[in-house]
């Protein structure tokens, strides 16, 4: 559950839910069919925030709002429908343009107010989550909530079901949302499910190390866990002299800065959980043989494994950064399982080992509202393993980064004093 | 075989016996037009030229006939009432972004009773064999779930249909509205103060002697009873024109309750509303599309069982709502009887009239075991308006007037694509039947009305020229679907 709908609690109040669909009818009996690797994702939920200063959005209405979420949803009509099972449990999604949920809220903070926050993670009260569940065929798959802060700025959060499509997808789809904003026709192509096949050089994989089986769930899609979780997000600069202490620049070789920041944190983490180090971690980013730009909402996130023999914590970032970038495609292996258990068994990939999610790639603050980028955007995932994840991706300025964590609440405090002995963390 | 060429034989004797009886005094001319061709032939010239002269006509006698002649036409163009023109209409699209289609409104309806799933059960039942398809809309108050009906939202809504389909009139009619003369707005279930008729002489900026009339309360023929009205104040007022709009606004009237018999509103009523204007301007009369040949109005009021047949009240939660009984059909069955006992006269054929009268001469009098007969409307009407309240409704009628599905098509189709509009649906069908390209110059129409009451009010229109199909209005756009097969059942 988002902290958004804890009732009486948090800084958004007066919210009210409607829904939002596409203007055109879908055919009866269309279905958008889930391949294993979308049924492996099941149990995850992506998150982005979006926020706009007030002199962009204060005439946004939420008539403006929903009349473009209208045209994007024509563009991408099977999103708003329900997920079914076949007689043999399989889950499908049932195209009868039920619709995505819509939540307004108001804040008494202005924008300033909220962004000089330290801990980002507050702009998780700004998505309006609910799982899957547990009645499959009335759950929405997107939650849309619209946040008008004191000043009359904005806030746009998405949530959204990853056996849809990945966060590259859900950006995707919040750009076309933009340019309808702005006045422009959007045109998004149908994905045949050949599209959706990922290319794959690297033989099969057996036994991947980044899935891992969880107990039943049932109708109700929702990661069980032991531990509470908690989230924390912080900003970082990634300048050269930040960066070179820990890895030392090779003459003009470019500094892998997502892969240095994973090597540091993981450090900082296996110090704190000792017994067992984290010597196994997942790395998810953008598949680098996807060179067409992303036209498509699928899920074609490259998911590969690290595996070091040697203990983490005394490790050089260096050795590390090396074994990450040996790290081996598991997808066609993740694929398989899912395909093969035809979704009635459940797992989880987000925090089944130590994950580390890679959005630096992705331009967040193209964006724009009358041609400007938004103040800030936060991204996030719902439904992360025990083991935790950290999402690293860009900043409003080029040369910081934000990262944000959710781990078990037990170890943040810990990690968070370890980040500040190495100096990402300010004291 | 046999019977395939009995029963042709029976449609020529059919045919024959119509033509003889519909055209008996055209028929009767020929042989009398004979006979006095004859006997002129006869006659000669000479012979013509003396009965001629042998008329005596002197002046006096001249001048007394012209004068009686010129006094008789005289007194019959002074009382023959004004004809009522119907200039052009307009009818309100609601915006994409109020649609609801049938998964939407099943979800909403289960998170708002969440306690009732017995109710929620009947919903689903009642939508999967209403007719209705995946289009029709609900104003955005109705979108929230809850919905917010305050009295705010209403009038938004008011504004919103009224307005739009308003200005769409002026354009389409190039009426300026310091020009109406007369103003009739009827809604049933929303009446706020001041009333919708004064929100919309403030809107337009209407004169300050405008005859403007609210009609609240009156059910789903009130827009005929609008039309009525309209009529009577153009045969009082010389070269006027008058506006009617009939809507229903859905906003303050969703019923928040769990009671069965009166969930089923909710899941037929749709937003809608339609601007009509009328005149009797002779000015007017060319550019008309039709005329008002007669309406009918009846009232089965006097009967208990029909006045509380639809029935506004509270349920045992204090939740106000409307009660529609189980008895609605034979009610508007009963209703229908009635108006067609006062229409029929008016309209059918001579053929039909005069087999109708044997055929209630011989039951009643010989006491003869015939069934009653019922008349043949479709030889008075090129095309039928029947009320879109709902599938129940339209297979009733379909079934009592002996209509085939291409009669009711109008009436199916505007349940499909706009719902249950009330008061304004007789007014979508008309457009759908202009839209097809099927309205030529001198087609009758039969718009049939029932209302809460319990109403039944018929309108007869004469087309005045035919009518281009339309390049905008509600159909426009998906005119080319239509018409779709219904299925019995929708499984959602």
């Amino acid at each position: 559950m988002g902290r958004s709908q804890e009732k009486g609690q948090g800084p958004i109040y007066n919210m009210r839910l409607s829904t939002v669909g596409a203007t055109r009818a879908t055919e009866t009996g269309a279905i958008h069919e889930p391949t294993g690797l979308d049924l492996a994702m099941k149990l995850h939920y992506l998150k982005a925030a979006y926020i706009y200063s007030p002199e962009l959005a204060s005439d946004l209405s939420v008539t403006h709002v929903k009349e473009a979420m209208f045209k994007l949803f024509d563009q991408i009509a099977w999103t708003t429908g329900r997920l079914w099972r076949r007689d043999s449990g399989r889950p499908y999604i049932k195209c009868n343009d039920c619709g995505a949920r819509f939540v307004e809220g108001e804040c008494n903070f202005t924008v300033e107010e909220w962004l000089s926050k330290p801990d980002r993670s507050v702009d998780e009260f700004l998505v309006y989550h609910q799982p899957v569940g547990p009645e499959l065929p009335f759950s929405p798959l997107i939650y849309v909530q619209m946040t008008r802060f004191k000043c009359r700025g904005l806030a746009l959060g998405l949530s959204w079901a990853n056996i849809m499509g990945d966060s590259f997808s859900l950006f995707y789809a919040f750009n076309l949302w933009v340019k309808v904003l702005s006045g422009e026709k959007i045109y998004a192509p149908e994905t045949s499910i050949i599209d959706r096949r990922f290319l794959n050089p690297n033989p099969t994989v057996k036994d991947p190390e980044s899935i891992k089986q969880v107990d039943p769930v049932g109708d109700l899609w929702i990661t069980p866990n032991n531990k509470k979780m908690a989230s924390y997000c912080f900003n970082l600069t990634v300048a050269a002299d930040q960066m070179s202490p820990h890895f030392p620049a090779n003459g003009d070789d470019q500094i892998p800065v997502f892969e240095v920041l994973a090597g540091i944190i993981w450090k900082s983490i296996a110090k704190v959980r000792e017994d067992p180090e984290p010597l196994t971690v997942t790395i998810i980013r953008k598949d680098p043989n996807d060179l067409k730009p992303i036209r498509s909402i699928r899920n074609s996130q490259m998911i590969s494994s690290v595996h070091v023999d040697f203990p983490v914590a005394e490790a050089a970032v260096e050795e590390l950064v090396r074994c990450m970038e040996r790290a081996t495609d598991e997808r066609c292996g993740i694929d398989e399982i899912g395909e093969s258990c035809d979704g009635s068994l459940d797992f989880i990939v987000y925090g089944a080992k130590l994950t580390f999610m890679d959005l630096s790639e992705v331009d967040l603050y193209e964006a724009k509202v009358m041609r400007k980028s938004p103040e800030s955007v936060y991204c996030n995932v719902e439904g992360v393993g025990e083991e935790g994840l950290v999402v690293v991706y860009a900043a409003a300025k080029s040369e910081e980064r934000v990262v944000t964590m959710t781990l078990p609440e037990e170890e943040m405090e810990r990690v968070k004093s370890e980040f500040k002995k190495c100096g990402l963390m300010a004291p | 075989m046999p019977d395939f060429s009995s029963s042709v034989k029976l449609k020529y004797v059919k045919l024959g016996y119509q033509y003889l009886v519909n055209h008996f005094l055209s028929l009767l001319l020929i042989p009398i037009m004979a006979i006095i061709a004859v006997e002129l032939l006869r006659m000669g010239p000479e012979d013509i030229l003396n009965v001629w002269n042998s008329l005596h006509f002197d002046i006096v006698q001249v001048l007394c006939s012209s004068f009686l002649v010129i006094f008789i036409s005289t007194v019959y163009f002074m009382s023959k009432p004004r004809t009522v023109y119907l200039v052009d209409y307009s009818c309100y699209k609601p915006p994409v972004t109020c649609r609801v289609p049938f998964a939407t409104f099943m979800e909403h309806s289960r998170l708002i009773l969440k306690d009732s799933p017995k109710s929620v059960e009947f919903q689903m039942r009642i939508l999967e064999r209403s007719g209705l398809g995946e289009e029709t809309c609900l104003p955005p108050a109705i979108h929230y779930i809850p919905p917010t009906p305050t009295m705010d939202e209403a009038r938004s809504e008011a504004q919103m249909v009224i307005f739009t389909a308003m200005d769409d009139l002026f354009k389409k009619t190039g009426l300026l509205p310091k020009d109406i003369d007369i103003l009739i707005v009827n809604c049933s279930l929303f009446s706020p103060t001041p009333s919708l008729s004064a929100m919309v002489i403030n809107k337009y900026k209407l004169r300050s002697n405008i005859k403007s009339f609210n009609l609240s309360g009156m059910g789903c023929s009130a827009g005929l009873i609008s039309v009525d009205l309209a009529r009577d104040l153009l045969q009082v007022h010389p070269n006027s024109n008058a506006v009617i709009v009939s809507t229903e606004i859905i906003t303050p009237n969703y019923y928040k309750g769990n009671e069965r018999a009166m969930l089923l509103p909710n899941c037929l009523f749709r937003m809608g509303s339609a601007a009509i204007l009328m005149s009797n301007r002779r000015s007017d009369r060319w550019r008309a599309k039709y005329k008002l040949c007669h309406l009918v109005r009846t009232h089965r009021g006097a009967d208990d069982k029909s006045f509380y047949c639809v029935y506004e009240q509270e349920d045992r939660e204090g939740k106000i709502g409307i009660n529609l009984s189980k008895d609605l059909m034979a009610i508007a069955g009963e209703a229908l009887k009635a108006n067609i006992t006062t229409i029929g006269p008016l309209v059918l054929p001579a053929s039909e009239q005069l087999l109708f009268l044997l055929s209630l001469i011989g039951r009643k009098i010989f006491n003869l075991k015939w069934k009653p007969y019922i008349p043949d409307f479709k030889l008075a009407f090129e095309h039928f308006c029947i009320h879109a309240g709902g599938r129940a409704v339209i297979d009733e009628l379909q079934k009592n007037l002996q209509l085939s599905g291409e009669h009711v098509e109008a009436s199916r189709m505007t349940l499909h694509r706009f719902g249950n509009t009330s008061s304004s649906s007789l007014w979508y069908e008309l457009c759908y039947i202009e839209s097809k390209g099927r309205m030529r110059r001198g087609d009758r129409v039969w718009q049939i009305a029932f209302g809460s009451g319990f109403k039944c009010n018929s309108a007869v229109w004469k087309c005045n020229r035919t009518i281009k199909t339309p390049k905008d209005g509600p159909w426009s756009d998906c005119i080319d679907r239509y018409p779709v097969f219904i299925p019995e059942v929708v499984k959602l």
